[in-house]
């Protein structure tokens, strides 16, 4: 059965990068995709449930250890937002917002569950803990394996919030001002200065 | 303070740099090039910089699991029927409202669960073939010269052409139904909601209720002849292709794919016994004969690559169909158990 088929170039054929979803929103801003799921827009929501529950779940559980807990808080985001729709407020960045939302139904939860009345929870010590990993080298050379254990310790003898503030900034590559509605700054400068003494302090290994 | 002043704690915490290690485009690469290539000195400390931001990784590394989010989704579209049918219960005034409202979530939700399909299937396209656990599949394979027709559990129909293999799971899922395939078959496919895709090599066909033809062309290559119903296509570079009864497409070896319309008989006359051969080329021609009766051919003479050969036969003998092409094109044949020799005088 060999076919014999006419060899037109099809205009027909729709080429996809993702998805019908992802083809939709993906050149619109954070503030139109919202805009959209707080319309209604079950497409807008896909987008964003699919961009991002992924990442609230990994920064959730650098939080806290406990996965039902960290999966219950974004389900229950995601319905207490979807409640809401129509009376949203603007979003410029959606992934910020849903982490600091996230990080927020945590700490409540947190605190319900524990038997001491916290008046604040801050992040417990061991969150956002640190890994110096080589990068894509093949061959590592001794000093920098001595470099990265190094940057690691120090790295994790920083407080939490900085860590965390680290974390967004080179893992997940936020901006400054994203950074600070995540640890609910009221300004940018705050996240900023955060992260110049987090380094500062790291400088005396960074220069060996 | 000026670049030129920057030192690696001022790069580690600039957001620009840091937008160009970690999502570089055209307007930081252009910027950052430019700056290394005019302050060579400062090459080093760049890499250096560059080289800490790509370290650093969060120690925990756990991911979330597919299942879990599903999970997660199913449960947020179901708080949301609870929901629907707690504001609405009897209490309601109207009673053509509460209908209308469930009415109206039922199909957002059916929606959603749609979208969510379609979109999970899109995006994977072929790696949710893999899910099948390996346990429970089931395979079967014909030879070349022998074709056969496979019931699945779920009513869907399948002709297997000879030298063709298609693997499926004894019990399929509960929202998908999935079976892979070598070779040639084709598929009666019976609605009963769930999708119901094929995966061949890298690409996926995906279909509700529909009956089509799939055929695999070398290793990478595939063509989809479309009988009834609607098909969607996925192939392995991410673009997808909807045909309409009576279309066919064709993915070449090389990615490359067109779709034009297809003579039935010709393509899927096989699952009937119908031996076709339109204005093949011996080679063509040679590949057909062995595949379909199970012989090895065997070529004495150097035959023109001009020679074509048209013809149609039904339930023949290969003795038969020798004869035929013999006929019309000045060959000989000899026929020796499961050996035929082909001669050009």
């Amino acid at each position: 059965m060999v076919n014999k088929p006419q060899k037109t170039k099809l205009s027909s054929v729709i080429s996809l990068s993702h998805s019908e979803s992802t083809r939709i929103f993906e050149k619109k801003s954070d503030l139109e995709v919202w805009s959209a799921f707080d319309k209604g827009d079950e497409m807008a929501f896909n987008y964003i449930y699919r961009g991002f529950t992924p990442i609230m779940f990994s920064f959730g559980i650098q939080i806290t250890n406990n996965v039902d807990l960290v999966k219950d808080c974004i389900q229950n985001i995601f319905i207490d937002l979807r409640r809401k729709r129509g009376a949203l407020s603007e979003v410029i960045s959606i992934k910020s917002y849903l982490l600091k939302i996230l990080q927020r139904e945590l700490f409540r939860s947190i605190k319900k569950e524990s038997i001491h009345s916290i008046q604040n929870i801050e992040l417990p010590e061991s969150a956002f803990l640190i890994e110096v990993s080589h990068e894509t080298k093949v061959i590592q050379l001794e000093s920098e394996t001595e470099i990265n254990t190094q940057l690691k310790m120090a790295l994790n003898q920083l407080t939490a919030r900085q860590r965390q503030a680290i974390v967004l900034l080179y893992e997940e590559g936020m901006s400054y001002r994203e950074i600070a509605e995540v640890l609910e700054f009221n300004e940018v400068k705050s996240a900023r200065k955060l992260v110049y003494r987090a380094i500062e302090s790291l400088k005396q290994i960074l220069k060996n | 303070m000026k670049f030129k002043d920057y030192d690696i704690e001022h790069f580690l915490t600039d957001e620009f740099f840091i937008q160009w290690v970690k999502n570089p485009d055209e307007n930081t690469r252009h910027f950052w090039e430019k700056w290394i290539s005019e302050h060579p000195e400062k090459r080093k400390v760049v890499q250096q910089a560059a080289s800490v931001i790509k370290s650093i990784k969060s120690d925990q590394n756990k991911g979330i699991s597919d299942f879990m989010y599903v999970d997660i989704f199913e449960n947020i579209i179901k708080a949301e029927e609870k929901k629907g049918l707690q504001d609405h219960s009897p209490d309601e005034s109207n009673p053509w409202f509460s209908l209308f409202t469930i009415r109206k979530i039922a199909a957002t939700v059916f929606l959603g669960f749609c979208l969510w399909i379609s979109y999970d299937v899109m995006l994977k396209g072929v790696e949710i073939q893999t899910e099948i656990p390996d346990t429970l599949i089931v395979s079967k394979s014909n030879p070349a010269g022998s074709k056969s027709i496979i019931t699945l559990a779920d009513g869907t129909k399948i002709y297997l052409n000879a030298a063709s293999k298609i693997s499926y799971p004894k019990v399929f899922d509960e929202t998908q139904r999935s079976v892979k395939l070598e070779g040639e078959a084709y598929f009666e496919v019976a609605k009963d909601g769930r999708p119901f895709t094929v995966s061949v090599g890298d690409n996926a066909i995906k279909v509700l209720g529909t009956s089509f033809n799939v055929k695999q062309r070398g290793t990478k290559g595939l063509s989809v002849a479309l009988v009834e119903g609607k098909v969607k296509v996925n192939d392995r570079l991410g673009n997808q292709v909807l045909l309409d009864p009576n279309e066919m497409l064709v993915i070449e070896e090389k990615g490359e794919f067109y779709k034009s319309g297809f003579d039935q008989l010709e393509i899927i006359g096989w699952k009937d016994m119908y031996l076709t051969f339109n204005k093949d080329s011996f080679e063509e021609t040679k590949a057909k004969l062995e595949n379909w009766y199970g012989v090895e051919i065997e070529v004495k003479g150097k035959i023109s690559n001009k020679w074509v050969y048209s013809g149609k036969y039904k339930e023949e003998s290969l003795e038969n169909v020798l004869r035929g092409i013999s006929h019309t094109s000045g060959l000989r044949y000899n026929i020796k158990g499961k050996k035929v020799i082909i001669t050009k005088p």
